[in-house]
């Protein structure tokens, strides 16, 4: 669980980093904010705290 | 072209296929190498998006509502919930593909005859969906017991997902068809033929409106006529919503095999006429 609240930062990270225009691999263009990769990165962060909310433990609800 | 984008985006043939390969054949004086050339099949494809949240307003309603409470809750609990979760494990894939492939897949929107080959190749691959579904069917029974076996969108794995949803990422390839590939996905993962379309076109939403948000802007900066592409889109709207209404009646019992053949027939008098 903990890997992937890593993972979701680390995506979350590059994701500033190329609105910023800081980083731009994977881009044909330099110097200007790439959206598009930040949108991808993103979801991509999302999709990790949900699966890290997926995956965390259970506390049970019952008082037996 | 917003007609023709339109009632072909959600029929298994490729209208990206069609948007390159048409106006090469009739000499339109549209440059497909123009920097407006993408964000425009874009804004037609929002047009299409936009008719879907139209069809599917419920669904997404529910699936939207199902992401948030499953997420928050850490489990699973209603089929909505399900639904919305397999759609964003295949959708990340096409996402991702699309952005590193993206520069490259660019270049081929600028070569009618690429799309030409790989309408054939989408051909080949309904035709040989149904090839394999056949194989899984009872025979004896009517088509309606034969679909009635088979799963409905909510019931498929979160494997099946993601593997329909990597080889959306095909459909960024002109010619190849995204609602082909994906409702093979689907039927190869034992989805009736009409939750095959259901699924294709809800996972077809996120993509294309996302994709049509982030290059829209791009028609901004350029000197398109902005009210002809936005009157185009209208009508790729309201055309997406007439093929997908007469799409999901068609898939209660048929099958992909006629837009297999025709994928098939038209890519090869195309690459014949272009050579």
């Amino acid at each position: 669980m903990l890997a992937l609240v890593a993972l979701a930062v680390v995506f979350a990270v590059l994701a500033v980093l190329y609105l910023l225009a800081v980083i731009n691999f994977f881009s044909t263009t330099t110097g200007s904010p790439h959206v598009k990769h930040a949108a991808v990165l993103g979801v991509l962060a999302i999709a990790c705290l949900v699966g890290a909310s997926f995956l965390r433990p259970r506390v049970s609800s019952s008082l037996n | 072209m917003g007609l023709l984008q339109g009632a072909t985006e959600l029929f298994p043939v490729s209208s990206l296929g069609h948007a390159v390969i048409l106006p090469a054949l009739l000499h339109w004086s549209y440059r497909q190498s123009d920097p407006s050339f993408v964000p425009f099949l874009t804004l037609l494809h929002l047009g299409t998006a936009g008719a879907l949240l139209v069809l599917y307003w419920r669904d997404w309603a529910g699936i939207i509502r199902g992401f948030f409470r499953a997420a928050l809750r850490g489990r699973i609990a209603a089929p909505e919930e399900r639904l919305s979760m397999l759609l964003l494990v295949a959708t990340v894939p096409a996402g991702a593909v699309g952005l590193l492939l993206e520069a490259p897949l660019k270049q081929l929107f600028a070569t009618p005859r690429a799309a030409a080959a790989f309408l054939v190749v989408n051909g080949l691959i309904l035709l040989g969906a149904e090839v394999l579904r056949r194989r899984s069917e009872r025979s004896g029974v009517s088509r309606q017991e034969q679909e009635e076996q088979f799963k409905v969108a909510e019931q498929i794995s979160f494997r099946a997902a993601a593997i329909t949803g990597a080889a959306q990422a095909l459909a960024l390839l002109p010619g190849i068809s995204r609602s082909g590939v994906t409702m093979t996905g689907g039927l190869l993962a034992g989805l009736r033929h009409q939750e095959a379309a259901r699924f294709s076109f809800l996972l077809a939403t996120p993509v294309i409106t996302g994709a049509g948000v982030l290059e829209v802007p791009q028609l901004f900066h350029s000197a398109a006529p902005l009210g002809l592409y936005a009157t185009a889109a209208v009508v790729a709207g309201v055309a997406a919503y007439l093929s997908a209404r007469f799409l999901i009646r068609y898939f209660r019992s048929g099958r992909l095999d006629p837009y297999g053949w025709y994928c098939l027939a038209a890519g090869i008098l195309a690459l014949l006429l272009l050579r």
